[in-house]
């Protein structure tokens, strides 16, 4: 244990040392040779990446590359929940011998941590990591004061997915403005089957009425944070989705992890779906469609490939065009405490490499950097996807947003907006609660 | 420095038993498990208390120096009606299930006494499985159960006749979702009561009961009159037990309410706490909570631990 203990020490200090040596000049233009290969010494890097949205693929690719790059260094990528994130970051970043030194970080995450200094100042690479390029809106959730924090590292979004045959056969077709949307997906409802399948607790894709109505959840000035549901258009927002949530929903108010999906797909025993319409990220797709074997003998959805039965379309704005969504995703951060800043750096640099942004969207994942955009392909999902998130929006980037989501109180507001409470006093309640939190007291 | 306290500790321990005197040992045996004890249970308790007086958040975490506030985290409590709401609904539903169990405990502990041993048996094994049964676990199946679109429980009803059950959310309203909380609370806590009475009933001498018999008391007497006082001790530590477990209840509320449920009215104390710390990363806060959670457990079982002690004296 003893002699582990001062080989680490050891370790720390040949790293700490290459650290100060890629400050000068001539280190920073060749970031592999110089800083990676003093520092190599058998040093080993952890990077957490947050569920299982990075495939197996793309962590081969980085640590087949970091290795090249870094001769004698290693990474190691782990999976962490996306439930327990927040306490494993809380207890492990702080702690210098035990820290990750890459973390995932949900964007909305993002702010909880950045305005706590736990992680590393890369405001001096974010041009060479791609600069305006970058999704700005994921950019500056990891901001504080002016400086960079945590950078996109991928984006998803979510669009409307419908029973076309169900649809047409009540002569309807795809709705171009949010009311017209309304009334279509009201009409559709019957006792068994939603028109349009959204739980009442549901406030992550329920935000959406309200980005499209033009409100905000929060508003900031000079550092204070303001919870603005009484806004007219945030309460003009609600009352949209509440009337939505009452004529075209069979759900509880009480559901918010809904998989939407199963209730567009046919029910077990080939009878008519529970939903007319969802709504859901991208990958959704996946998990629906008509029965089918792969090849591997297993059966699975074949991903709506019947065009006439399945279809999508983008939730549309108030005026036509498209609404604001709120967008997925993740943002990616160095530890302040890692012991290994300059490889994590190196490991940045990799993944804003272009051979990298082209793997995330090959994969279906939204590539942080927007040149590489195109590597989605160019499929209706594709171009759904990139017309969604080139209009989503962000949660605020307030320093008490992660405490909020723990609380539930969004989820309290809508399930009692869902069963029909006015929404003005409602708007007003939780304005009250909400203000403090978003400033991070109470 | 290994070499020096090496020479100096035979010295003294070659000195002391000729000056000590003999019960010295007994305390030396217990030193092990004080100091396992203290470091366990005495250093996380210090660290609640000191928490509970300073402002510790998140930025204290990563390193910024906290700041004694004394008692402000208590008054702030103390003064938020949201906490009277959640310790008074704790201590109901606290009551409610310790009762609930204790009594069906007993009931099932008599059945087994009464039924002939294959059946006792079998009792015995669904008790032990029901015990066995991982927490999660169980809770995952009373959800499946209880659930609104596919679960037996509605199916069940709607097939006896009952109407709108069909789609029935159990866990829409705080009501019906603690009695789901307590029906899966009191199915995981009965087989110990019922194992322990049933053990405690086995040392009911039956010439007792054949006399009360001869006597002409009927069961309702003998069991009022002669059980009950003679399995009273066992009765006793088993409710404390229980009144302690259902206090400290966590884990059911939380996976109930993951699979959606108005949460701030359904937060007992253990969620509260969960929330502040590791929801809000309000330490502070949390840390208050939960030292007035360990006064709330003493003040409600006192005075049942003052009445076990004085059974032991007398």
């Amino acid at each position: 244990m003893k002699i582990l203990r001062s080989a680490a020490f050891a370790l720390a200090g040949v790293t700490l040392l290459a650290a100060c040596s890629s400050t000068t000049p001539e280190a920073s233009d060749s970031t592999s040779t110089d800083g990676g290969s003093s520092a190599a010494e058998g040093a080993e890097i952890t990077m957490w990446v947050a569920g299982g949205d990075t495939p197996q693929a793309l962590r081969d690719y980085l640590i087949s590359t970091f290795a090249e790059e870094n001769p004698g260094s290693t990474l190691v990528i782990e999976e962490q929940a996306w439930g327990d994130l927040v306490t494993k970051l809380t207890t492990a970043l702080p702690d210098a011998e035990n820290t990750p030194d890459v973390v995932e970080i949900g964007n909305t995450q993002s702010p909880t941590f950045t305005t706590v200094g736990a992680f590393a100042d890369i405001s001096d690479m974010y041009e060479e990591l791609g600069g305006d390029k970058l999704l700005q809106s994921f950019v500056d959730v990891g901001m504080v004061d002016g400086k960079n924090y945590a950078l996109p590292y991928y984006f998803g979004s979510r669009y409307m997915f419908y029973r076309k045959d169900i649809w047409d056969a009540a002569g309807l077709t795809a709705p171009t403005t949010l009311s017209e949307f309304s009334d279509d997906v009201k009409q559709l409802r019957t006792d068994s089957m939603s028109g349009f399948a959204m739980g009442g607790q549901d406030w992550r894709n329920g935000i959406s009425w309200v980005f499209a109505n033009g409100g905000e959840l929060a508003t900031e000035d000079g550092g204070t944070w303001t919870s603005t549901l009484s806004d007219p258009n945030t309460i003009k927002g609600l009352e949209m989705w509440q009337d939505i949530y009452q004529n075209a929903s069979n759900l509880p108010s009480t559901e918010r992890d809904v998989a939407y999906w199963d209730f567009l797909n046919d029910a077990a025993d080939g009878g008519a779906p529970e939903a007319a319409t969802i709504m859901a990220p991208g990958w959704a797709r996946w998990s629906i469609g008509d029965l089918t074997t792969n090849d591997a003998g297993d059966e699975v959805r074949d991903g709506m490939a019947d065009d006439s039965k399945y279809d999508i379309f983008a939730l549309p704005g108030v005026d036509g065009g498209v609404a604001p969504v709120f967008a997925g995703g993740s943002n990616l951060a160095i530890s302040a405490a890692s012991q290994h800043q300059d490889l994590a750096r190196n490991l940045l640099t990799i993944i804003y490499s272009p051979e990298y942004q082209q793997m995330l969207g090959e994969n279906g994942l939204g590539p942080a950097n927007s040149d590489y955009v195109s590597s989605l392909g160019d499929d209706k999902f594709a171009q759904t996807m990139i017309e969604t998130a080139a209009a989503s929006k962000l949660t605020p980037a307030a320093p008490g947003w992660a405490a909020i989501e723990a609380a539930f109180v969004y989820e309290d507001l809508f399930q009692k907006i869902a069963e029909g409470g006015d929404v003005t006093a409602l708007a007003a309640q939780y304005d009250e609660t909400l203000t403090p939190m978003l400033n991070g007291q109470g | 420095m290994s070499t020096m306290t090496e020479t100096r500790a035979p010295a003294r321990t070659g000195a002391e038993p000729r000056r000590g005197r003999r019960p010295r040992l007994p305390y030396l045996l217990l030193i092990p498990a004080v100091a396992v004890l203290l470091l366990g249970m005495g250093y996380p308790v210090y660290w609640q208390v000191i928490t509970s007086l300073q402002q510790y958040g998140l930025a204290q975490q990563f390193g910024q120096p906290p700041e004694f506030v004394g008692l402000t985290n208590y008054s702030a409590i103390l003064t938020d009606g949201y906490f009277w709401t959640v310790a008074l609904r704790s201590v109901v539903f606290c009551l409610v299930n310790a009762f609930v169990t204790v009594a069906i405990g007993v009931g099932v502990a008599l059945l087994m006494r009464a039924v002939p041993t294959v059946v006792r048996i079998i009792l015995q094994v669904g008790l032990l499985v029901a015990w066995a049964m991982p927490l999660v676990a169980a809770v995952t199946v009373w959800k499946w159960l209880f659930d609104w679109r596919t679960g037996v429980v509605n199916w069940l009803l709607t097939q006896l006749g009952a109407s709108g059950f069909d789609g029935h959310n159990w866990l829409a309203q705080p009501l019906s979702f603690f009695l789901v909380a307590t029906v899966i609370i009191v199915w995981m806590s009965v087989p110990f009561v019922a194992l322990s009475v049933y053990a405690a009933l086995t040392q009911v001498p039956d010439e007792v009961l054949e006399a009360a018999t001869i006597d002409g008391a009927g069961p309702t007497k003998i069991f009022r009159w002669i059980i009950v006082p003679m399995i009273r001790p066992v009765l006793s530590i088993v409710l404390l037990l229980q009144i302690i477990w259902d206090l400290r209840v966590f884990a059911q509320i939380r996976l109930l309410q993951d699979s959606g449920a108005p949460v701030r009215e359904t937060n007992l104390l253990g969620n509260y706490i969960y929330e502040l710390g590791i929801g809000r990363q309000d330490f502070a806060s949390a840390a208050a909570v939960s030292i007035l959670v360990l006064a709330l457990t003493i003040a409600v079982s006192w005075p049942y631990v003052r009445s076990l002690l004085a059974e032991d004296r007398s």
